[in-house]
């Protein structure tokens, strides 16, 4: 039993090795792609049109500023608006955690005052303008600190969006505040035209940002391009072997070895198994190669190092379940075409379908609410989303068990699918 | 089951799933221990498909079959361990060498080690593959890829070897090669059935022959006892066309 499953795991692997066209679609284009988009993307996100993050907002300050900033996050389609967790109101602490167990993706506080500290810095600002005395002495005596919870996984593109439509928000407030305080001043003195004080105005920062990462490593992750590429594409990878794989099961329907096979007394679910295990292996090889891609090439090209992750047992659970996964769809998809082509086809469209849902081209948070729901049902989001609680978040076994699971049971699926399929097709 | 008979078919009907009429129309045939039985008939008659049955590779609709004493539903795996099978079409993996593809399925008859290597090595030097063995099977010619599929086949050294239509598209040469090795496998002892549409090959060959049309044996016996069954009729030929009617075939 244990001899003909090897022999037919070395048939196998001796098939794979002379199909070139194969090994190119298994290890070099997936490589390719992993340098292309990586180095694309920054300029690609910036011209994305993120929609819907989901934000969470503490108001302590409810004043002037609060409100507005509010509002503008209430109107803007850029967010999915929240002010409170679980029915809670959200306060600074619950908030911070909400975001590092990734229910939000940003959190924004506004402290307890700040109008009123804006309010002071302005009053101050347009004294001294006012005053006789030069420009130049212009002081602060006191900034207000918003807070800004992001999670790791938020692209930078969209960090830099929210942050300045908060200072937008923010300078309206301040105008708001100006004009009143101003309009105040007029009524009293007879404004001097020389002196406006728009200059001094707009050199002023009053408002400091904290950016914080709300992960839970310790040594904080930045997101960035490569912590999404380097997973999302091997995942992709991983379920290319579809192709390969389908077109190894359809030659041997077409060349007659499936024939041959049921006149012998060994079963086809061997055949079938020496196959995937096979290509389990590939898809562990592929998953050491785009690694190393992350960790060694794309360094070399000036782009940040992969960060792995604190658990490796966790990575290789969830990268074993994601070839299970993938091979069960490869036999599935090979089960039901009934051409080469027709296997190639559905099999690369298919998975097309599945990364582009699951969040590997554009990640899943900047997708609208509905296809968000939709990202929930593709194997390759299941995977994509543990790599993240890997890569970004430092998450261990703990964090991937579940993604795990339903990965296994994918694979079952698709093999119970597969065996009924090929069943019926056999009674002739 | 009569002594001598390995065998024994009784009733055998298939009817394909969708189809008007059955392909088989309830098949009775004997075949004795260590016989060479040809299964003649036109295009369509039904050979392939009972062959295919008595492989297992598919249920017949209805009818008995035993096989060396074992009944065909309930001894399936035994009855494949004992049975070996040429397809029609060339059964191989075209990017594997023939020692590969030969190495592979001796292993999937359960052969291994140093017993399966010398047995491909004396298959190949017998039909004088040994030098072409180490190239891939696209590489080679018609004939080269018939033998090839032929040794894949009696590797586990079959009781019983089905052929379904061997020479097909053969060269006189390789034809010879291959009719000269069955002659030899059965003379250790191997019982062959076959099936061709080639009269003169099976006159020659065959120490019994059926006549299958539509699905219905329409005559069995020795080739010499058919010739002499018919009048006017000299070889196996002529008797074929007069039963078979001159009919056109597909
Ligand atoms: N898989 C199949 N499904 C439906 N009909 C079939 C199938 N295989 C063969 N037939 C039909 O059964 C009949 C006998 O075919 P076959 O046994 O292949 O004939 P032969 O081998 O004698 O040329 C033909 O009419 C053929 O069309
Ligand atoms: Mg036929």
């Amino acid at each position: 039993m244990i001899k003909k499953l090897l022999a037919s795991v070395r048939k196998e692997t001796l098939l794979l090795l002379r199909d070139r066209v194969g090994l190119a679609i298994l290890f070099i284009m997936p490589m390719v792609l992993i340098f292309v988009m990586t180095l694309i993307q920054d300029s690609a996100f910036k011209t994305l049109n993120e929609k819907g993050i989901p934000v969470v907002f503490v108001n302590e300050d409810k004043d002037s500023l609060g409100i507005t900033i509010e509002q503008g996050l209430r109107g803007s389609t850029l967010c999915a608006f929240s002010d409170s967790i679980d029915g809670q109101p959200a306060t600074y602490e619950t908030a911070k955690n909400a975001v590092a167990d990734g229910k939000f993706l940003v959190g924004v506080v506004i402290p307890k005052g700040a109008t009123d500290a804006i309010r002071k810095n302005v009053m101050q600002l347009v004294e001294e303008t006012m005053s006789t005395d030069s420009v130049q002495t212009i002081a602060i005596s006191d900034s207000v600190d918003i807070t800004i919870f992001i999670d790791p996984i938020t692209k930078k593109s969209f960090l830099t969006s929210i942050t300045s439509s908060l200072r937008e928000f923010i300078s309206i407030v301040k105008t708001k505040i100006m004009f009143q305080t101003f309009s105040d001043q007029i009524a009293e003195i007879i404004p001097d035209q020389e002196k406006k004080p728009v200059n001094a105005f707009n050199k002023t920062q009053i408002i400091k940002y904290n950016e914080v990462f709300a992960s839970k490593q310790i040594e904080e992750i930045v997101p960035n391009a490569v912590q999404h590429n380097v997973p999302a594409w091997t995942i992709f990878a991983m379920f290319f072997i579809v192709i390969p794989m389908a077109g190894s099961i359809m030659k041997e329907k077409n060349e007659g070895s499936v024939f041959r096979l049921h006149t012998m007394p060994s079963s086809y679910l061997l055949l079938i198994n020496g196959k995937i295990i096979t290509y389990i292996f590939v898809c562990m090889i592929q998953f050491v190669l785009m690694m190393s891609v992350g960790l060694y090439f794309l360094p070399m090209l000036g782009l940040p190092k992969l960060f792995m992750g604190n658990s490796y047992l966790a990575l290789f659970i969830i990268t074993l379940a994601t070839a299970f996964a993938a091979t069960g769809y490869g036999v599935m998809v090979g089960t039901i075409a009934s051409t080469e082509q027709q296997g190639a086809i559905g099999g690369a469209l298919s998975i097309l379908l599945l990364s582009a849902i699951g969040g590997v081209w554009v990640p899943t948070y900047v997708m609208p609410g509905v296809m968000r729901d939709l990202s929930a049902l593709s194997p390759l989001n299941w995977s994509l989303n543990s790599f993240y609680e890997l890569f970004l978040r430092g998450a261990g076994v703990e964090a991937v068990w579940y993604d795990a699971l339903k990965l296994m049971l994918f694979f079952l699926l698709t093999m119970t699918v597969a065996s009924i399929i090929n069943r019926s097709n056999r009674k002739i | 089951m009569e002594q001598g008979t390995i065998i024994e078919i009784q009733g055998l009907t298939k009817t394909f799933r969708g189809a008007l009429e059955p392909a088989v129309k309830g098949i009775s045939l004997s075949i004795g221990r260590n016989e060479i039985f040809g299964l003649l008939g036109p295009n369509g008659a039904g050979k392939t498909t009972t062959i295919s049955i008595l492989c297992g590779l598919f249920p017949a609709t209805s009818g008995k079959i035993n096989i060396d004493g074992m009944d065909m539903k309930g001894d399936l795996s035994n009855i494949k361990q004992i049975v070996g099978v040429v397809p029609q079409d060339i059964a191989l993996y075209p990017t594997l060498t023939a020692r590969e593809n030969l190495d592979f399925y001796g292993h999937m008859y359960g052969l291994s080690g140093k017993l399966l290597k010398d047995k491909i090595d004396m298959w190949l030097e017998n039909f004088g593959l040994t030098e072409a063995a180490k190239r891939k099977v696209n590489t080679y010619s018609g004939g080269m890829k018939r033998r090839v599929n032929l040794i894949a086949a009696i590797l586990h050294d079959p009781k019983i070897l089905f052929l379904d239509e061997p020479t097909v598209g053969v060269d006189v040469q390789s034809r010879n090669v291959i009719i000269d090795y069955l002659k030899k496998l059965n003379d250790n002892g191997t019982t062959i059935i076959y099936t061709s549409h080639h009269m003169d090959e099976a006159e020659h060959f065959c120490t019994k022959v059926a006549i299958i049309d539509n699905g219905t044996i329409i005559e069995q016996g020795t080739p010499a006892e058919l010739i002499s069954r018919y009048d006017g009729c000299h070889n196996l030929e002529s008797v074929f066309l007069q039963l078979t009617k001159r009919r056109l075939r597909d």
